[in-house]
């Protein structure tokens, strides 16, 4: 706590509030408010439940018991909350956090530590928050004669290619922001951006360990992307489909992984790699080359780029989880109804806090199965970093060019025989359909 | 809709092939191509041809644009450009290639491409159906494609492989 300044006067700071609000509320007046109104009258508004959702309607049925279900089950089916709230963005962005905060405490506890302890009374679970706080509040440094224009726009072009791949994992039948008849190529095409992102981000911060890592992060990238691609192809000819939500309905029997275990096994160690975690860590192999090609990030802009590395580790679990651990199938746990006899009773708060017409057992129940199967393949990529060393470059582009490669053909040729014998695949003994 | 996309798409694709081409900065002239190459993906899109698209993305932008970039950054040194194209040359230059963009726009006007009609029912391009011929009637075309390919691979490698530092790379055994 600083000493208050000798010229301190309550009123003074009273009167400089009140001076905020009045200016805050002529701006909302003279300025917001008009070019709202302006703006909804050339916007085409959806209709709901029979009428034109305007913005008083829905204010009035937001407050309304009996006419809450409807608009929310309009709002949860558009496109925008598709890409910004559930599969897309602010769920990942949740998954991430937790990710981090568990990565902490785990990591602390295997090497006999405590971790984040103060933050929030209870084993340090608002640590991330005053993480973020001080990510936020610190000052953005741009390191001299570093390329400006680079320097702000990669953590940008970082984090949105992440959200660009998150988009396109689905998490349940239906539910992907972006349904892509490629997805799974259009996940590794945009993948392929990371390395140009890194190595102009590394160029443009003008100093040398960045770009020492920037170019570790090539050369690592560039031998991991083809086993990646080779290693996800059986899962493919299994379905007969590149669309990811077609591959995870596809093993509604049994799980990928139990077919072809040494591609799950390549597909695991390549997006450690793709993701720069150790053992792969060496673009910011921090006792070496101070941080990598993050040494010159600092601020926000830190704060950007590792969200976009979870929001990444996020999309590729996912996306293992997709092709081998059998999607969002899994027992049915959920109850048809959250609250017995609601949809029958008069009560609309009831059929409110039942969610009547939004609650969907097999949904959330795929929800849940998709996420717990997630957070075990996040789980163990944790657990990997905890007790593993670094490894040395030579010896990671020797794995990547040579083993991995060489190891996925041997499960393609396993998968094509069992095809081919008619065993499996579309028309097998053990047919899908 | 698909008009404001195709316009978008074109000046994006466009201006950055000519900002690749002026840019006095080399570096900045590999990002306008690889910005100009996403922009072709993005006409591939428009084309409901999305896996002709994500292939251009995954080979363009990912390898080509970053060899491309990566070279650049390699022999990079401040005054690689330097000399300036008179602007006599520059009018003689656009008038040359418009001259030859007409005359190819006339030529594959007055072609059998020209005769083609789509329609939104039955796709122009089957994916599945060029993947079946490709592995039937035209197998044979596929084969001597990947030996080619192959044998390219090869050759490059044989060129590059230096057999004086062998010994240094190569752990002793």
């Amino acid at each position: 706590m600083g000493a208050l300044n000798s010229e301190f006067r309550f009123g003074n700071f009273v009167g400089s509030i009140v001076q905020l609000v009045l200016f805050i509320l002529a701006f909302v007046t003279l300025l917001v408010l008009p070019i709202i109104f302006f703006v909804l009258f050339f916007v085409p508004l959806p209709v709901v439940d029979g009428q034109v959702l305007t913005p008083y309607l829905f204010f009035s049925m937001m407050v309304d018991p009996s006419r809450t279900i409807p608009v929310m089950q309009f709002l949860i089916h558009t496109d925008l909350f598709r890409a910004a709230v559930f599969p897309g963005f602010a769920f990942a962005a949740l998954i991430a956090a937790s990710t981090i905060f568990i990565e902490r405490k785990l990591l602390a506890k295997m090497q006999l530590r405590v971790g984040p302890l103060y933050a929030g009374k209870i084993e340090g679970i608002f640590q991330l928050l005053a993480d973020g706080l001080k990510l936020i509040s610190k000052e953005i440094i741009v390191p001299s004669g570093a390329d400006k224009v680079i320097f702000w726009l990669a953590p940008i072009m970082f984090v949105s290619t992440s959200a660009a791949v998150v988009a396109l994992i689905p998490v349940a039948p239906g539910w992907v922001a972006a349904d892509v008849d490629v997805g799974l190529i259009a996940v590794f095409a945009i993948l392929g951006f990371f390395p140009l992102i890194i190595l102009l981000f590394s160029w443009a911060s003008n100093s040398k360990y960045p770009f020492i890592g920037g170019l570790r992060a090539l050369h690592q990238m560039v031998a991991f992307e083809i086993p990646f691609l080779l290693s996800a192809l059986p899962a493919v000819i299994f379905a007969g489909s590149l669309n990811l939500s077609n591959i995870a309905l596809s093993q509604n029997i049994f799980w990928n992984i139990l077919v072809m275990p040494v591609n799950a096994f390549v597909f695991f160690i390549s997006s450690l790699a793709e993701l720069e975690r150790v053992p792969f860590d060496l673009p910011e192999a921090e006792s070496e080359i101070v941080a990598g090609w993050l040494t010159e990030t600092s601020g926000m802009i830190f704060g950007l780029i590792q969200l976009g590395n979870y929001l990444k580790l996020y999309a590729l679990a996912g996306l293992f989880v997709i092709l081998f651990l059998g999607g969002w199938y899994g027992p049915q746990i959920f109850p048809p109804e959250l609250i017995p006899g609601a949809s029958t009773s008069d009560v609309s708060l009831l059929r409110l806090v039942a969610l009547e017409g939004l609650y969907n057992p097999v949904t959330i129940n795929s929800i849940f199965w998709f996420t717990v199967k997630t957070f075990v393949v996040i789980l163990l990529m944790l657990i990997t970093r905890g007790i593993n060393p670094r490894i040395r470059i030579d010896i990671l582009l020797h794995t990547g060019w040579y083993k991995l490669i060489v190891l996925t053909f041997i499960n393609l040729f396993v998968v094509l025989t069992l095809i081919y014998g008619g065993i499996l695949g579309p028309g097998g003994l053990i047919s899908v359909k | 809709m698909a008009d404001a996309m195709f316009i978008g798409l074109s000046i994006l694709t466009i201006g950055s092939a000519i900002i690749s081409l002026e840019s006095r900065e080399l570096l900045y002239g590999g990002i306008a191509l690889a910005v100009s190459l996403l922009g072709i993906a993005g006409f591939f899109v428009i084309l409901d041809a999305t896996f002709v698209a994500m292939f251009q993305i995954a080979v363009y932008v990912g390898a080509v644009a970053v060899l491309v970039i990566f070279t650049v950054m390699l022999v990079r040194s401040p005054n690689t450009v330097t000399k300036r194209e008179t602007v006599k040359r520059k009018i003689s230059g656009i008038i040359l290639s418009l001259a030859f963009l007409a005359l190819f726009g006339a030529f594959i006007g007055n072609s059998a491409v020209s005769q083609f009609s789509f329609s939104d029912a039955v796709p122009a391009v089957d994916i599945k159906e060029i993947g079946r011929e490709l592995l039937t009637y035209y197998s044979p075309v596929l084969i001597v494609l990947a030996f080619t390919l192959a044998g390219a691979i090869i050759g490059a490698l044989a060129l590059a492989r230096r057999e004086d530092i062998e010994e240094k790379n190569e752990p002793a055994k």
